[in-house]
């Protein structure tokens, strides 16, 4: 029993994690409609900018402010120089929806090096701000801390801002309407150009979000090539196709579901499939809904 | 007409070969497996080219492909103890029904959707490797081509016996898929690209053409697959990572995804620009920390440059200049309207 | 108009290949490929970036560490040793590429401490260094194959395998630990095959045995790991795995209150690494472990002593770790042999050192090496040792006792040797 409730437990909190590389993937994707391959190594480098400031403040929440600051500034300034240059450029032809994977792929090369150049190879260590020591149950301990709580109620909170940033505001508006039909959105005085960084700016931010969590729910350290960074953008973008690129609800339910997928199969069939099982999970779900789980028919044009 | 296009184009593949042919006597050993390498990869590039310039479906999975068509041969060749050329059969046949299987499941997927299911493909395929003892584990399986014959003489070096395999196979399989690309399967590719809904209206079955496009390309990826592991002589997981896949597209990218004209491009850069990259860095030959990175932001670093600046590809772009040229001059040599007119 | 076109780029491609290929100078004669009066070149190939490089890609900076201290020393017979480093991101078409490069264009006189079974398999395969002639030095990995002299005659290993270690590891337990119910977590590859063949070899059985797949180590993962091991209660847990597989089971244990006892793999035992990495000292200590080389916190022990002064001032800042010393023991083992090789030393004159003499070079090991003309067996003993409550690994008893086995069915025995003492200043005499 405990090992099955343990099971559920990891497969949640690490499903919280690829929810919130996920939803950072649906915030480009709804803005730009470009897949962002560099988002984990942007992930990566805003967790350096939080490791600069925990080791001149030592508070984990200035860190993580910074890093999602940070985070977020950076990824306005790629979208700003660099994407919408190269949106213009190959905005026709086959290559359309191949241009921004290369140009993104480069990018994810690029900025790994100037990392690695900047801050070498070696591990640094971010402290979490809470136990990572899980609650006792008896004599059984739970995989579940303080710190994975945490995570937790982080992602909710903010799925619950942004979904009222979405749903309530005008600049929710601007943002939806945008990513909906930008010509008709420019037309109606909206500066789709403005609204689009701001899309990537908040991507930014989230991952920065999911960068520092992960590495301090993991062993507390990381390095221009730490194992956990190089999956989170697989994970990630695996978890926002299950929940259907669309909707930030979606991304949630498809980081939990992989999350939890993995888990158990992982703890009772064979620890040898992980790898192969996102790929049977995002199998089964197009399989049904090619649109995935909170994707939305594209609307015919007929 | 048709018909002497053909024979036109098959001569020039004729010529070409022997070009190699001579070259590989002349050059230096290292250089000579850079060419096999770059053969294998014009085979997986082309495989991409067909997939997602022509049938439009982007996919970031063709690394996958080419581990299925690489396990086959070697499987096959240990066990079964079959004559090379059979492996290579084999290795095209294995990858060709994975493709058709993916094909089929990814029919109704577009855009990211298939680009995140090619992905997973990718990650998903190889560590299966492990799973089976017949297939080698991390260590690998060997994957021996044996010796070049002996009547090429005492001088004719294994690298060179690599190139020869690997350049041939690249010249028939370009000439066969520029004539598939040419003939009506390629036209229904290029029309279900652009307007799916106009394809189906005009009869063209999408689904099933789809489906053909990623059994071909699951296909000649498998082939190049098993070239690949001919050039190291081993098979093993790690030589597929879903890196090689990204290479890839990219590669083809580079190349001008939508003709196969530049195919050479995007396999001469893969090939050539790590080299490039090393050389550069020990040049500028600096601290540790940037020596280390500087060959692998010089890699990226093109493909971006690339991306911005010729995003069609060199080709295409090519042809478009040539196109602009021609029409400006058709204008310059057009009648000047009269002054008057007719009013 | 289009064929035209067509025709054209394709020549103009043909002529391009053709020039390019045709551009690499030839290389003038020395007397032997990689020597000069005044140098000796060496190559090695490991993965510097990417996920499999960590902790490894400190090695090259440690090998040279030694290589600048013996150079400014008057290096070997007048020569300064070279040691040209390149990248191969753990995959073996890049491996194979780069040591293309390290023997055609580079011209090295050998290769030293390549790294990865599957890379050096198939540099064996295509490069082919035996029938070139190329020696491979202290090729680092734990296959037991590159010990088969006639399967590949130029490479020579130098750690255990991991049979070696499993077979010490089940001998260890057989005397200590009895009656114990024992776990073991291991990669799902021939690292962990390996492992379990030198386990049955040694009798010891499982109540479970729990595999990870490489590349899948996480803090989710390990505690996926932790909660069979707690299913099975267990007393005892062996980690035979990397660095990072080890690093997250400790971690997410202490954060799991779970504490069985520990027996650690010396591949992912390196106390320093494990701490660097956010292991808590308090996690370590009383854990289990193995090594073939004195500890590297052992500041008593000679070579320790030498090569960490030295490395602190080549590259200060960076802790001296397992990686670090494997380094510079094979870095010193080479500089040994080649001088061993003579004045003029060639290819053959280094690998017949080797094969009469391996034995007798020194190194920092506690085992030596088994180099002969039929075996390249290196390193055949591991000791056992406790971690301190600051999480070094000492010795059990206070004094390094090692035991000596082979790849195969043989027994595992205490070991009779005594290291002699380093060589002045460590420096080939």
């Amino acid at each position: 029993m405990i090992q099955f409730i343990n099971t559920t437990l990891i497969g949640i909190t690490a499903g919280s994690i690829y929810a919130l590389m996920a939803i950072a993937l649906v915030l480009v994707w709804r803005s730009t409609r470009v897949i962002n391959f560099a988002q984990a190594r942007m992930a990566l480098l805003s967790t350096y900018f939080g490791y600069e400031a925990m080791v001149r403040t030592n508070s984990f929440w200035i860190a993580l402010l910074v890093a999602m600051l940070g985070g977020g500034l950076f990824a306005a300034i790629i979208e700003l120089v660099f994407m919408r240059f190269l949106l213009k450029r190959s905005a026709s032809g086959p290559i359309a929806s191949v241009a921004p994977i290369i140009a993104t792929l480069g990018l994810y090369g690029v900025i790994r090096a100037v990392t690695a150049s900047i801050w070498g190879g070696q591990e640094l260590q971010i402290v979490a701000p809470v136990s990572n020591v899980g609650y006792s149950i008896g004599t059984e301990t739970l995989v579940f801390s303080p710190l994975k709580l945490l995570i937790l109620i982080s992602v909710g909170v903010l799925v619950l801002l942004l979904s009222l940033l979405f749903q309530k505001t005008n600049i929710g508006l601007a943002l939806r309407a945008s990513a909906f039909s930008p010509e008709i959105a420019s037309l109606s005085g909206i500066k789709v150009d403005l609204v689009r960084t701001l899309g990537w700016s908040l991507a930014g931010a989230v991952g920065a979000m999911a960068g520092m969590f992960q590495t301090v729910d993991g062993t507390g350290t990381f390095s221009p090539d730490s194992i956990g960074f190089t999956l989170l953008f697989v994970s990630g973008f695996i978890a926002a196709v299950i929940g259907g690129l669309e909707s930030l609800v979606g991304a949630v339910i498809g980081g939990l579901l992989l999350g939890l997928v993995i888990s158990f199969v992982l703890m009772y069939i064979s620890s040898s499939l992980f790898f192969i099982a996102p790929f049977l999970v995002l199998l089964l779900v197009l399989f049904i809904r090619p649109q995935g789980i909170i994707g939305v028919k594209a609307a015919r044009r007929a | 007409m048709h018909k002497l296009r053909s024979i036109h184009h098959f001569g020039l593949f004729v010529v070409f070969g022997f070009i190699l042919f001579l070259a590989s006597n002349r050059v230096d050993e290292l250089r000579v497996y850079q060419g096999a390498s770059v053969a294998v990869f014009v085979i997986a590039i082309a495989s991409l080219i067909l997939l997602t310039g022509y049938s439009g479906q982007v996919s970031v999975g063709q690394g996958a492909l080419m581990a299925l068509g690489a396990y086959g041969a070697a499987v096959v060749r240990n066990e079964l103890h079959v004559p090379i050329l059979l492996s290579f059969f084999v290795a095209v046949l294995v990858a060709a029904v994975g493709g058709a299987l993916l094909g089929a499941a990814a029919a109704r997927l577009s855009g990211p959707y298939l680009a995140g299911t090619t992905l997973a493909l990718a990650i998903g395929i190889p560590p299966l490797a492990n799973q089976f003892s017949i297939l080698g584990g991390e260590q690998g399986l060997a994957f021996d081509v044996g010796n070049p014959p002996a009547r090429l003489g005492e001088d004719f070096t294994q690298y060179k016996w690599f190139f020869w395999i690997a350049a041939l196979a690249a010249l028939i399989s370009m000439w066969l898929l520029s004539n598939i690309l040419r003939s009506r399967y390629g036209r229904n590719w290029r029309a279900g690209r652009s307007n799916e809904v106009a394809a189906q209206l005009s009869g063209i079955n999408t689904g099933r053409s789809k489906i053909l496009a990623f059994t071909l390309s699951a296909g000649i990826a498998g082939l190049a697959g098993a070239l690949l592991s001919m050039t190291i002589g081993t098979v093993s997981p790690s030589a597929f990572t879903y890196n090689l896949s990204l290479m890839l597209l990219a590669g083809a990218f580079v190349s001008g995804v939508s003709t196969l004209s530049g195919v050479m491009i995007g396999a001469v850069v893969l090939v050539g620009i790590p080299e490039i990259a090393d050389v550069v860095a020990n040049r500028i030959g600096s601290s540790e920390n940037i020596s280390t990175n500087l060959p692998g932001f010089l890699n990226y670093a093109l493909l971006i440059l690339t991306v911005l600046f010729v995003p069609n590809g060199p080709v295409e772009q090519h042809h478009a200049r040539q196109a602009r040229k021609a029409a400006m001059k058709k204008i310059k040599s057009l009648p000047k309207p009269s002054m008057e007119g007719n009013t | 108009m289009k064929a035209m076109n067509r025709r054209k780029l394709i020549s103009v491609s043909a002529v391009l290949a053709v020039a390019s290929l045709a551009a690499t100078a030839v290389p003038a004669q020395a007397a032997e490929v990689g020597v000069t009066s005044s140098e000796i070149k060496l190559g090695m190939t490991l993965p510097m970036t990417g996920s499999a490089s960590l902790g490894y890609n400190k090695i090259p900076g440690a090998a040279k560490a030694y290589f600048d201290y013996l150079n400014a020393n008057g290096g070997v017979n007048g020569r300064k040793i070279t040691l040209i480093v390149k990248d191969d991101r753990y995959v073996p078409t890049e491996a194979v590429a780069k040591t293309n490069e390290l023997i055609l264009k580079d011209k090295v006189m050998a290769l030293l401490a390549p790294l990865g079974t599957a890379n050096v398999k198939a540099v064996a395969s295509s490069v082919n260094p035996a029938k070139r002639g190329v020696p491979v030095l202290f090729v680092n990995t734990g296959f037991s194959g590159f010990a088969d002299a006639k399967k590949y005659p130029t490479h020579y290993s130098i750690l255990p395998s991991y049979q070696m270690e499993a077979k010490i590891m089940g001998k260890y337990i057989a005397e200590n630990l009895a009656g114990k119910k024992i776990g073991l977590l291991y990669q799902d590859d021939d690292f962990g095959s390996d492992a379990l063949a030198g386990f049955k070899t040694a009798g010891t059985t499982f109540a479970v045995k729990v595999p990870y797949a490489s590349g899948s180590q996480s803090a989710a993962t390990a505690a996926g790991w932790i909660t069979k091991f707690k299913a099975a209660e267990v007393d005892v847990v062996i980690l035979f795995g990397v660095t990072s597989a080890s690093l997250y089971m400790l971690a997410t244990a202490a954060a799991l209150k779970y504490a069985p006892q520990w027996m650690i793999d010396s591949v992912g035992g390196d106390s320093t690494t494990l701490k660097l990495a956010g292991v808590p000292a308090g996690v370590l200590y009383n854990a289990i472990g193995f090594s073939p080389v004195p500890a590297t916190t052992d500041l008593t022990d000679e070579y320790i002593k030498l090569f960490s002064e030295i490395y602190a001032k080549a590259v200060p800042g960076s802790a001296f770790d397992l990686n670090v010393l494997l380094g510079m023991n094979s870095a010193f083992m080479t500089a040994q042999a080649l001088k061993a090789a003579g004045p003029n030393p060639t290819r053959n004159s280094l690998m017949a050192v080797l094969n009469t003499n391996g034995a007798s070079l020194f190194n920092s090991a506690l085992s030596p090496v088994g180099y002969s003309g039929t075996s390249h067996v290196g390193l055949t003993g591991e000791w056992v040792g406790k971690y301190s409550p600051t999480g070094d690994l000492l010795p059990i008893g206070g004094t390094y006792t090692t035991y000596i086995t082979d790849s195969g069915a043989g027994a595992v025995v205490k070991s009779t040797y005594k290291r002699p003492a380093m060589p002045a200043k460590g420096l080939p005499n």
